[in-house]
């Protein structure tokens, strides 16, 4: 059934989404390979499911996982992103990949290897629509994630402070002389980022009902492919990429089986990195710091 | 073989989107002579040795290379047919030792696989080194051999990345203002290193502000404004020239 | 030397082999997340060499390196043609695919693993190890490894002064590619078994961390960091699961505070002052 396919693919993606929007954001306003991005994604499920485990209210929990992952990300900003300014190329690189490993280490070694249950929250309150069948939970991640999309973009245009941040992302010496407080804005934009992560990550949980310490691994790198399928630093881009993604991998499962989702996600990847470095909707990658 | 022209640019035409940069660009720099090339900043002087390297396709016109377009030769290829340069802000590799930076300039003289893959630094003073050593030495640098360049002051680096330039035994060098930045004692010891190049047989194409520097060295002098070739001749007669002295006078009043 | 002794050096000597199959390529600024793919394609070849055609260990295990740069040499021209970040992204898909690939290859046991019945015993690890190192340490003696950092430096000047930077690129990618895949053919030897899912994603990220945390502007760099990365657990006895947490503060506090590595040329300058001054002068300056 090629139409439930679809959907199933449109939902998986608007979790891709998200994770693709944390990574356009390091990239396009502060020129960050931000890679702790996908450990924040798996932050945002494990320490909502720890805290349910706590007994804590499953949205309390959720909160509470989003302002952990938040002061995660101002710990990447303070160690990894601030030094680099003046140090070599891959630094900020290599020390957000740290950060991740950092993460995922302490999952595996506080919670182990195993893949755990997540509660089904929010029951099984399923819409029916002809013969699709749409969950309540995927209805939820695809309205957070283009409630997130649309509020950003909006942000970005009209608000003071998306004025600000896209004088940044243009030119950090104009933006300073124009009076703005870069030191101040940079790490709201980290919080921002990694909230949309971390969110990401407990919307996966609530959809699939379950989570890793490799959950990050998995979908944070689907993430940064659909970033670069939609271009680098393109909010629209990372909505198509996320889609996108989404939808060739349930499409490919269903046609190859499941072990071969990688060799189309990353294959397809491949290809448009030689071919499309800017991705679909990026503008030619200009800037860039390694 | 003084005056047969090594380089000639023939109708050059080169423009950044809307902004010509070279116009109709004609000149010769005559073999074993050194050519000035003067003009205002942003005359395109520097475009011109960008064109000459390759690094820059001009849109219309020729580069002719005794008598061979350059068109057709690679910019990797072109040090091979004897045109190497210096660069206006130096351009040296910062995680080299200066010797290091200039074995990197002699690459072309070098032979093939065998040099590339030979142990020469485990070789104690191998003849590469020495020959950097007695480069430098030339310049009075043979001091700084084993430096970092990234530490080095300004005025040593310029001397530095001429040096390089020297090294590939090419015909043509091209100096991007050399004498920049540099201080009176070094300015004089580089235009006896120029002589001793000339001397050598070295044909000069040289960016220079400094006039006296210029009219110390150059036997030939041409002044570009705006990418178009004003006026050439030796110093004195282009000074005369009332379009180089409007073009320096609006220099000198706008700044 | 007991068995846990040997063990530890058994896991240094992969540690870095891997550490110089990433050195090479980044000592021409290429970024190559994807190193395991690279190992994949060693391992696999070599171990299908000695257990389906019965070759002896040596010769497969040498043309699972080869194998591994003729994959390489065959995605250079496409995938050369990207740079800094994008190209680091390249290399991390392609190792993706390459394991993605191992996972669904009937004739090398698919997700199931494979059996590797020749053993390569740790002294073979330990020379094949000494001669890959001894390789890298003499090419950092000649003028290529000079053009990398030429390149690495300034690729524009590079070419200008008659480098071939393409085919320098090339060939430091394909050298990582050949090292890796060594590596991979003995590692299949040596522990007899391999699965896809061992070269993956966290192994290309780990080795190059521990090179970076080494430092990359001298050869010794990448031998420093594997040796930090492999022993620092075992001589603070942490328990398994915290040596990457540990590996991790590791990192991220030493690139605040020295981010261009341990062993930086400087600190190179200076010990080799200080060896001059015992050996013979105008010898081995690093
Ligand atoms: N790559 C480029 N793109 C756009 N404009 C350029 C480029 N290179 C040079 N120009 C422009 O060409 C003009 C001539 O520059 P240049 O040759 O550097 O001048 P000069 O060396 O005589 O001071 C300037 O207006 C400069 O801005
Ligand atoms: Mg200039």
């Amino acid at each position: 059934m090629i139409a439930q396919q679809l959907v199933n693919g449109v939902m998986l993606g608007a979790i891709y989404v998200m994770v693709a929007l944390a990574f356009t954001l390091a990239i396009g306003i502060l020129n960050f390979m931000n890679f702790s991005i996908p450990g924040l994604f798996m932050a945002g499920g494990m320490a909502t499911w720890i805290l349910i485990h706590r007994g804590v209210p499953w949205w309390a929990a959720a909160v509470v996982a989003l302002i952990v992952a938040a002061a995660i990300s101002l710990a990447v900003e303070r160690l990894s992103y601030r030094p680099s300014n003046e140090g070599d190329v891959e630094v900020p690189l290599v020390s957000s990949l740290g950060f991740l490993v950092l993460l995922q280490s302490l999952v595996l070694a506080t919670v182990g290897s195993d893949q755990q249950a997540f509660p089904a929250v929010l029951g099984d309150l399923n819409l029916r629509i002809g013969g699709l069948v749409i969950g309540a939970a995927q209805v939820l991640s695809l309205a957070i994630s283009m409630v997130l999309v649309i509020g950003l973009t909006v942000a970005l245009k009209s608000t003071s402070f998306g004025r600000q941040i896209r004088s940044i992302a243009e030119s950090r010496e104009t933006a300073t002389l124009l009076g703005i407080d870069v030191g101040a804005v940079i790490p709201r934009v980290f919080v921002i980022s990694a909230v949309t992560a971390a969110l990401g990550g407990v919307l996966f949980a609530l959809n699939y009902l379950q989570v890793s310490p490799f959950m990050g691994e998995n979908v944070g790198f689907k993430g940064v492919a659909a970033m670069i399928v939609g271009g680098m630093g393109s909010v629209w881009g990372a909505v198509l990429g996320g889609l996108l993604i989404g939808v060739a991998e349930v499409l490919s499962i269903r046609l190859f089986g499941a072990d071969t989702v990688d060799i189309a996600v990353y294959g397809l990847l491949l290809v448009l990195l030689v071919v499309r470095p800017q991705g679909l909707l990026g503008k030619p990658p200009a800037r860039e710091k390694l | 073989m003084t005056g047969t022209p090594l380089l000639r640019f023939e109708d050059v035409h080169l423009a950044f989107g809307g902004l010509r940069v070279l116009q109709s660009l004609d000149f010769d720099v005559r073999a074993g002579e050194a050519t000035a090339l003067i003009g205002p900043n942003g005359a395109g002087k520097t475009t011109v040795f960008n064109v000459i390297s390759g690094v820059y396709r001009p849109q219309s016109g020729r580069v002719l290379l005794d008598g061979r377009d350059l068109a057709a030769v690679a910019p990797r290829q072109r040090i091979r047919h004897g045109i190497a340069r210096s660069f206006q802000n130096v351009r040296l590799m910062a995680h080299l030792s200066v010797c290091e930076n200039l074995m990197v300039g002699q690459h072309v003289k070098t032979n093939g696989l065998r040099d590339l893959l030979a142990p020469f630094r485990l070789m104690g003073n191998h003849r590469w080194r020495r020959e950097a050593i007695d480069a430098l030495a030339e310049v009075g640098l043979e001091a700084h051999a084993d430096a970092p360049v990234g530490g080095l002051p300004y005025g040593i680096r310029k001397q530095v990345d001429l040096v390089r330039a020297t090294l590939a035994g090419a015909s043509l060098v091209m100096l991007d203002e050399p004498a920049a930045g540099l201080n009176p004692t070094e300015t004089n010891a580089l235009r006896l290193h120029l002589e001793r190049l000339k001397a050598r047989g070295i044909t000069l194409l040289v960016v220079e502000h400094d006039m006296h520097f210029i009219d110390r060295i150059s036997d030939h002098v041409v002044v570009l404004n705006f990418g178009r070739k004003i006026a050439e001749g030796s110093l004195a007669e282009v000074r005369r020239h009332p379009e180089v002295r409007a073009a320096y006078l609006g220099i000198e009043e706008a700044a | 030397m007991s068995g846990y002794q040997t063990g530890v050096l058994v896991i240094l000597c992969f540690n870095i082999i891997a550490a110089y199959a990433v050195y090479l390529p980044l000592a021409a600024n290429q970024l190559n997340l994807g190193i395991a793919g690279f190992m994949a394609v060693g391992a696999y070849a070599a171990a299908w060499l000695t257990t389906e055609l019965n070759w002896a260990i040596a010769p497969a295990v040498l043309v699972g390196g080869g194998a591994s740069a003729l994959v390489a040499l065959v995605v250079a021209t496409p995938i050369l043609r990207t740079q800094g970040i994008y190209l680091a992204l390249a290399t991390f898909a392609l190792g993706q695919v390459i394991s993605a690939v191992f996972l669904n290859l009937e004739v090398v046991g698919a997700a199931a693993g494979y059996q590797v019945p020749a053993y390569a015993p740790a002294p073979a690890v330990f020379a094949a190890t000494a001669a890959i190192v001894a390789v890298v340490f003499y090419l950092s003696r000649t003028r290529f490894a000079l053009y990398l950092t030429a390149l690495k430096n300034d690729a524009t000047v590079s070419e200008l002064l008659g480098l071939n930077v393409r085919a320098l690129q090339i060939a430091a990618f394909a050298i990582g590619a050949a090292i890796a895949g060594i590596g991979g053919g003995l590692y299949a030897h040596h522990f007899s078994f391999i699965e896809a899912q061992h070269f993956n994603v966290a192994l290309s990220i780990t080795t190059v961390l521990y090179v970076l945390l080494g430092g990359t502007q001298t050869v010794w760099g990448p031998l420093v960091g594997a040796l930090v990365y492999t022993l620092l657990p075992e001589v603070l006895r942490v328990g398994a699961g915290w040596r990457y947490v540990l590996f991790a503060l590791f990192i991220i506090g030493f690139m605040a505070v020295r981010p261009r590595g341990l062993v930086t040329p400087d600190l190179g300058r200076r010990l080799g002052a200080m060896l001059m001054r015992r050996a013979r002068p105008g010898k081995a300056v690093p």
